[in-house]
């Protein structure tokens, strides 16, 4: 009666199809603001220090709103409206309490503290503050969450290794079809240059181990 | 078949963590809270739904508790995937974004107020929507109490078609209204701690144990545990 049902499974919620997004023709970055390391974020469970910035993290400012591909070896911090993707394979992402992103997300660490409508992936760890609310799937070596923070997706361990190899190949692609990016701004802030990088599709491995199931043939 | 639940069911509880951590980097532990001992209390119905998944390595589950870095890494360590969905929040912002609707609507125009059914309706074609089948467990905590008769309903249809055949709900239940509001983290294979939190809905009505085997008709099985506290933990069975 309680035996464990043998049926094959079926696979993972279904991710949100990347929107088409408006690309602007590859331009060096209009202006790298240098921002100061943020404080490290004060966490009642999460033991790890907010990750510090670097002096040259670029940033997209409240009041900015961009369309389109973010990519580069930058670190950036957003504090405006992003919507695309943010591809930033080997920098640090943090998306302040004013930061706005509908866009999936990938770099080497992801802080987020605002809100965000995407898929993260971090080939070093990815940390959710205490105010933020992600929808997305989450895939990262490493994650932290503090409580409070509101998560409405998949989180799944990868190892360090594995993002990589899946993100070279879609990047290629992509960048042949690159539409325009649409930078829309309040007051003049700094925006980084466009490429086109799709995010590597989650793989969504799932072997369904089901030891029993000779066990519930019966039921 | 009842003296195999039994039997599996003492095994399990001997078995204070019957499935096998997942080697690798953790950032950030789940051991990292150091509950109090007053608010953590042994969960046998915790117990038994990590027994039922745990042939299932590399599973999927549902936790329609709030996010917390020790249920989540809990399982996460265990080699299983893992989705959340806040659910209760979620119902409490839709109701706070459909009042606010309603406010702003002109008089004489024709947003009416709906039923709770139509409301329960709209929320649920966003809300805890994924692939039938899609889950090998479903973590629903102190969920159930607080949802008025339309909706609950229809969470249940909607969760008894996400699990997979032979998947299980855990789910809590209060034999006496609650003091407070509590939510629940994981911090062992047998111990939950509860997280005092701002009340976000009302406590809707104590179910007999009747109605809740009632509520769970379609399950093949069901399981309660009641505790001290008055705090009845069930579990049910695809």
């Amino acid at each position: 009666m309680w035996g464990k049902n043998p049926e094959p499974k079926p696979n993972t919620p279904a991710a949100k199809a990347p929107e088409p997004v408006a690309v602007v023709p590859p331009k060096p970055p209009v202006a790298a603001v240098p921002v100061p390391p943020p404080a490290p974020a004060s966490a009642p469970v999460y033991s790890a220090p907010a990750p510090q910035m670097n002096a040259t993290a670029s940033r997209v400012g409240p009041g900015l709103k961009i369309h389109g591909v973010i990519s580069g070896e930058s670190d950036l911090i957003v504090e405006g409206e992003t919507n695309g993707k943010i591809y930033l394979s080997n920098a640090r992402i943090t998306v302040a309490k004013s930061g706005r992103v509908q866009a999936d997300i990938e770099g080497l660490e992801i802080n987020i503290e605002g809100t965000v409508q995407g898929n993260l992936k971090a080939s070093d760890r990815i940390r959710l503050g205490a105010a933020s609310n992600v929808q997305g799937s989450l895939i990262t070596p490493r994650f932290a969450i503090e409580d409070g923070a509101r998560l409405r997706g998949k989180v799944e361990m990868s190892r360090p290794g594995e993002m990589k190899i899946a993100e070279s190949k879609p990047a290629e692609k992509v960048a042949a079809k690159a539409p325009e990016t649409k930078v829309e701004s309040k007051p003049a802030t700094d925006n980084k240059g466009a490429a086109t990088v799709p995010a590597a599709p989650s793989a969504p491995t799932d072997p369904n181990l089901r030891a029993a199931a000779a066990r519930t043939q019966g039921n | 078949m009842a003296m195999d639940w039994m039997n599996k069911a003492k095994s399990a509880v001997k078995t204070a963590d019957p499935l096998p951590s997942r080697s690798g980097p953790s950032f950030g532990s789940s051991s990292a809270a150091t509950p109090t001992a007053s608010n953590v209390r042994v969960s046998n119905g915790l117990k038994e739904f990590l027994w039922l998944i745990s042939d299932k390595k590399g599973g999927r589950l549902l936790d329609l508790g709030p996010a917390f870095q020790t249920t989540i890494m809990f399982f996460i360590e265990k080699g299983f995937k893992l989705s959340t969905e806040d659910m209760l929040r979620s119902w409490k912002e839709f109701l706070t974004e459909e009042e606010e609707s309603f406010r702003k609507a002109s008089v004489g125009s024709e947003a009416v107020r709906v039923s709770q059914a139509s409301l329960a309706e709209k929320f649920l074609k966003t809300s805890v929507v994924y692939p039938e089948s899609s889950f090998d467990g479903i973590m629903a905590w102190d969920l159930f109490d607080y949802l008025d008769a339309e909706l609950l309903s229809r969470v249940m249809d909607r969760l008894y078609n996400l699990l997979a055949p032979g998947g299980s709900v855990l789910s809590i239940f209060h034999s006496k209204t609650p003091d407070r509001y509590n939510r629940y983290k994981i911090v062992d294979g047998q111990n939950i701690e509860l997280v005092s939190a701002p009340t976000i809905a009302v406590h809707q009505r104590i179910f007999q144990n009747r109605e809740i085997l009632d509520i769970f008709g379609k399950f093949r099985s069901s399981k309660t545990f009641v505790g001290r506290d008055q705090v009845r933990e069930g579990l049910f069975l695809k």
